[in-house]
């Protein structure tokens, strides 16, 4: 069920790449009910993320920023950064490469999850050329309000395992798989 | 005591009210009870003129609001051998004397980790005989189970 | 200046000692913008604190609470807590008697002092019989809508170091010692 074409706004080698149907392997999702607290093992994501110019650069594009330091290589590159310095909520676009489709963490991908707020710990800025790798775990869920809230912490590594950022990332899901099948044929699979 | 179970308690319970009425003699006694002798609280021509709050009239101690408010938990928590992990409280109007201050508390958050690590949150308020916000806690509860 | 005859509501040993004149002291007291952070260290309270039946009852009665755990030894030895319960902000006094008149910390004691919130996390329960000491951090300072605001972190721990409580401690404070001085002579040392 992936009816638009977002071809046409394409423009980094990973974004031709990525899978942009999140209804597909919805069935392999993790959900609310299901995950294992007992634990405080940390997993690794499925995949890495080398951060290309063209990365930063689409992300700023993508949220309207033209800020030069985020797009133009040449005036980063002459400014005391000394290259791009991306926008912060780059960390968004890494979260989501690495986690992949049938990983740990697959329930960011869930149709009809609801983004309620983030919080995020910066340590090292990103640059271009870094290897990126994350370590999650799950770190809280609960109920509010008649809405099912779960978090993951995500620590974000670079390749000499220099550690770049945490993010608690909260969302509102669906409880159950059944619910998440209701959201999958279009129904609402949700009670508040 | 009969105990309470962490799947019987459900969001949007209320526990019971703590309502207190204040005067400057109870704030005194406060002050002893805490150590904490801030003339604001305590000294009524002192705080005429050096009104640290803008106004010229001593003030509740905010631990003690904040210990209003946490009593309120007590109550339902420690005959159920709750254990209270954390407190944060916000404090949005200074309390006078002769107020009635009273706390009310409802579970908003329930987590789901795992036995012993279990917990809710409730969110308190405190507030005066005419309804106004005189300040906010958030506390978490421990289940054992 | 300390006009208000307290005595007629000790209870406590501990009560009778301290000393209720918050403005002799105030030249020594720690200023807003004279607080170094550039050398975090912890250091210790300039008293330690023995848990006296005495004192967890007199807390609970000076916050109106007669909750027969904290207040009724008999009631509580009976319970399965085998003792009387500290009401979760009997941390208060403690700090106060710990951090001392001379000691890092004691800007708590500046007139004209204000409380906009507190933060207490609560590990162990105090007992009885505990001596507890305090280990205390510069941990931020801002300004916020005109008003100057500083926190430390202070850990809480018993006789065998193990640790009962964490409190991050936040006033809004005069700013400089010419501010808190006008509060010594009765005037408003504030701006805001």
């Amino acid at each position: 069920m992936n009816r638009i074409n977002f071809e046409r706004f394409f423009k980094t080698e990973k974004q031709k790449q990525f899978s942009t149907d999140f209804f597909k392997n919805a069935g392999e999702y993790e959900t609310w009910d299901e995950i294992n607290f007992s634990t405080d093992k940390e997993f690794d994501g499925e995949q890495t993320f080398t951060i290309k110019a063209e990365d930063m650069k689409a992300y700023a594009e993508g949220v309207l920023d033209d800020h030069a330091l985020m797009n133009d290589e040449k005036y980063a590159q002459k400014s005391p950064y000394g290259s791009l310095v991306p926008h912060p909520i780059f960390i968004t676009q890494i979260a989501f490469w690495c986690i992949g489709t049938k990983g740990q963490g697959n329930w960011i991908r869930t149709p009809g999850a609801r983004n309620p707020g983030q919080d995020f710990e910066f340590y090292e800025p990103f640059r271009v050329g870094e290897t990126i790798h994350i370590k999650m775990r799950p770190y809280d869920r609960y109920i509010k309000r008649g809405k099912y809230y779960l978090k993951y912490k995500i620590d974000f590594y670079s390749q000499k395992e220099v550690k770049k950022a945490t993010w608690i990332l909260t969302l509102i899901l669906p409880r159950t798989k059944a619910d998440i099948k209701k959201f999958v044929e279009g129904a609402r699979g949700l009670d508040a | 005591m009969t105990k309470i179970t962490f799947d019987s308690v459900q969001t949007g319970q209320e526990l019971a009210p703590f309502t207190k009425k204040v005067n400057q003699e109870i704030f005194w006694k406060y002050a002893v009870a805490s150590f904490d002798y801030n003339p604001v609280h305590n000294d009524p021509e002192w705080v005429k003129t050096a009104q640290p709050f803008k106004v010229p009239y001593t003030v509740a101690h905010g631990m003690m609001t904040m210990s209003f408010m946490t009593s309120v938990v007590t109550n339902w928590a420690y005959p159920n051998m709750l254990r209270i992990r954390k407190i944060t409280s916000k404090f949005t109007l200074p309390v006078a004397p002769g107020w009635t201050v009273k706390c009310t508390g409802v579970i908003s958050e329930k987590h789901v980790i795992s036995k012993g690590k279990n917990y809710v949150v409730v969110d308190l308020k405190a507030e005066n005989q005419e309804g106004a916000l005189l300040g906010v806690s958030q506390i978490e509860v421990v289940f054992p189970d | 200046m300390s006009r208000v005859n307290f005595e007629r509501f000790f209870k406590t040993e501990k009560q009778r000692e301290f000393s209720t004149d918050f403005f002799m002291d105030a030249e020594d007291y720690e200023i807003w913008n004279e607080i170094d952070f550039s050398n975090i260290r912890e250091v210790d309270g300039e008293e330690t604190f023995e848990i006296k039946a005495e004192d967890i009852k007199a807390y609970a009665e000076g916050c109106l609470d007669d909750n027969p755990f904290m207040t009724d030894e008999e009631y509580a030895k009976k319970s399965p807590y085998g003792g009387l319960i500290a009401h979760p902000l009997f941390v208060t006094p403690i700090i106060f008697y710990c951090v001392g008149k001379k000691g890092r910390g004691n800007w708590i004691r500046t007139p004209g002092a204000r409380n906009p919130g507190q933060e207490i996390e609560i590990y162990e329960p105090f007992r009885v019989g505990e001596v507890i000491h305090i280990k205390l951090s510069p941990y931020d300072r801002y300004i916020k809508r005109g008003k100057y605001y500083l926190r430390y972190k202070i850990d809480v721990y018993n006789q065998d170091n193990v640790k009962k409580a964490t409190c991050i401690s936040t006033l809004i404070l005069p700013q400089t010692r010419d501010d808190m001085r006008k509060f010594l002579k009765g005037q408003r040392g504030l701006t805001d």
